[in-house]
């Protein structure tokens, strides 16, 4: 036992070493293991996969077998992009209100904003549906921006936040005194300084909306249905394999947003700051 | 661009129950540099951020040539600033930093063309217009923001502890650079400054200012050979304060008898009675050294503790009981060994009396 202590830290380096292995295998194994499921040469969603093919995407892909499927998918795009959005612009009010004043109110403003991340979306979705039938508004398009805005502002205020946070005072007020309007100083000095953080609390609140489920599940209808509760009804009657296939093209949209965003504004290192 | 004289009067800014400001009232003629000077959180900055505009006063008013502009935001008062932190945008070029103020002016695109240049000659820095403030050095950074501050042609010229975040070395070459664009631009100018070197070697006038008041404003020789108070002979410049009571009236001034031992003939303009208990506050060049052997009741005793010497001159560190002294001289060779000595005011010495109750 004092040999395999007496290097000191080795030994928690590889404790650290190992926790992450298994992290990452929890992470990325599923991913891998619906990915490589999509391709199966089966009927069933089985793995490890008998045999590979493309059918499953071609079937996907085909506009009059999967008709609902892409309505489904028109409407949560749709719905996520205008959520991201919507919720981008209410973060960037927010984060800039927040960041420029130091009051107790500011505080107590942001803890009410990103209260909705601790919120059970279960309960929550539940909530909206029998809010909004008590205010008597039937199921629309609207109504679901609506609800995932809720859930996808708060993702969107921690980026600009952060970056409103780092943002120097004095340079609004050089702004100022040089003569520029609020809106000026907004456009030229604010929005060019904070992007990386909007553009990265834009993807987050585009992918947060894209795979909502709980507020989908109440506030969607017959005319909105969303693409998560698609798939969902899929499995649930058909052990359908295109599910895997759809999820394998939101993994790699997904993941090509996230390289293009990356590119465009060092987001990675934006969200991990 | 012509002087424009501003007038601070009577400004009061309040925080909740703390008072920043307290009834300060100012008169920056034309083309002058006046140093707002002062330890942190004596209003200094407030004041300024005041006649910015960016702080609306509880009372009194801020003119400039006679108008008020009290009413007006920050960018309709002809103020140009001159940051501590040099607050460039840094996603702009050091041009489009400059260009900034004279397009929020929309100002037609060869004219501001024009000016930016300039304005980039005026602070030498047209060959860097093109440089992000991230790729210039401190110093560029804050020529450039000069630049920027004079390329609206403002009335006032605000500088904020510009040179505060530059080393030594460089913040000499700046003072003197802007000194002479000020001159040469004719602008009125406030410098705010906790750096007693930095106001006696820019402004024309000095406000020394203590707890949102001001103490003394005059010229930087004045206030360093006759403070007003107490505090400002403990702020600009060393001083030794050494207590005393007056045993009588002498003329023009009194007689007053050290604690130290010894008893002096001090002129001063104020009234003081006798029995009075005093303090007299030296400059170290005020003080001489004297002969420990030869007795005179002007000269007190004490013991040279260590002796600095500084090229033409020498610094001894003394104490006389309890009191510590410093003593500013020419050097003659080699610095006296440590041990007694005796002290008196040099001749011709001019140093100020306070009563006590005021030192406290």
């Amino acid at each position: 036992m004092s040999r395999l202590l007496a290097p000191g830290d080795r030994l928690p380096a590889i404790l650290i070493l190992a926790l992450a292995a298994l992290a990452l295998l929890i992470l990325i194994g599923p991913v891998v293991v619906v990915i490589v499921t999509s391709f199966t040469t089966s009927q069933a969603l089985r793995f490890p996969p008998p045999g590979l093919t493309f059918r499953w995407y071609q079937e996907l892909f085909d506009p009059v077998r999967s008709a609902q499927i892409h309505r489904a998918a028109g409407n949560s795009l749709l719905v996520a992009i205008t959520v991201a959005a919507f919720s981008t612009g209410l973060a960037t009010a927010a984060a800039l209100g927040i960041a420029r004043s130091g009051a107790r109110w500011a505080r107590a403003a942001e803890g009410t904003f990103l209260a909705p991340l601790v919120l059970p979306g279960i309960a929550y979705g539940l909530a909206t549906l029998m809010f909004f039938s008590w205010l008597r508004l039937p199921p629309s398009f609207w109504l679901l921006v609506a609800g995932h805005a809720m859930i996808a502002t708060p993702f969107a205020l921690r980026t600009v936040g952060a970056s409103a946070a780092g943002l120097d005072g004095s340079l609004l007020d050089a702004s100022a005194a040089l003569g520029a309007s609020p809106w000026r100083t907004f456009h030229k000095v604010i929005l060019p300084l904070i992007t990386p953080g909007v553009a990265a609390g834009a993807f987050l609140a585009f992918i947060s909306s894209l795979d909502n489920v709980p507020v989908s599940l109440f506030l969607g209808s017959a005319s909105n249905d969303m693409l998560p509760i698609r798939l969902w009804g899929m499995m649930e009657t058909s052990l359908d394999v295109r599910v895997a296939a759809a999820s394998g093209v939101l993994v790699a949209v997904a993941f090509l947003l996230l390289l293009v965003m990356d590119r465009m504004v060092g987001l990675v290192r934006k969200m991990a700051g | 661009m012509r002087g424009h004289q501003l007038d601070i009067d009577g400004v009061h800014v309040r925080y909740g129950s703390s008072t920043a400001v307290d009834g300060v009232s100012l008169a920056v003629k034309p083309g002058e540099i006046l140093a707002l000077l002062g330890p942190s959180g004596c209003g200094k900055t407030t004041l300024l951020r005041t006649v910015a505009g960016f702080i609306r006063p509880n009372a009194g008013r801020v003119t400039v040539d006679g108008r008020p502009i009290d009413h007006l935001p920050p960018g309709k008062r002809g103020v140009g600033i001159v940051f501590q932190s040099y607050a460039l945008f840094p996603h702009m070029s050091a041009a489009e930093n400059v260009a900034y103020g004279l397009e929020a002016r929309r100002l037609p695109k060869a004219e501001i063309i024009r000016k930016v240049e300039a304005a980039l000659a005026a602070v030498r820095m047209e060959t860097f217009g093109d440089r992000r403030p991230r790729n210039l050095s401190g110093g560029q950074q804050q020529r450039v923001a000069l630049a920027r501050a004079l390329a609206i042609e403002p009335s006032i010229l605000l500088l904020d502890e510009p040179f505060a975040a530059l080393d030594r070395a460089l913040r000499l070459d700046l003072q003197l650079e802007i000194k002479r664009i000020q001159r040469r631009f004719g602008v009125t100018a406030v410098l705010v400054t906790h750096d007693q070197d930095e106001a006696m070697s820019m402004a024309d006038r000095m406000a020394v200012m203590r707890a949102g008041r001001v103490e003394q404003v005059a010229a930087p020789t004045e206030v360093y050979d006759r403070p007003a108070t107490p505090f400002v002979a403990g702020f600009v410049g060393t001083t030794n304060a050494l207590h005393g009571r007056v045993e009588e009236r002498d003329g023009t001034g009194y007689r007053v008898r050290l604690d130290v031992g010894a008893t002096v003939p001090v002129g001063s303009p104020r009234g003081f009675a006798v029995g009075d208990r005093v303090v007299l506050c030296a400059r170290p060049e005020q003080l001489a050294l004297r002969d420990a052997a030869v007795a005179d009741p002007a000269a007190w005793p004490a013991r040279l503790r260590l002796s600095l010497p500084l090229g033409p001159s020498v610094v001894h560190d003394l104490e006389s009981g309890a009191t510590e002294m410093k003593l500013h001289e020419a050097r003659r060779g080699a610095p006296p060994a440590p041990g007694p000595v005796r002290v008196a005011l040099a001749a011709g010495a001019r140093p100020a009396l306070f009563s006590a109750g005021e030192f406290a």
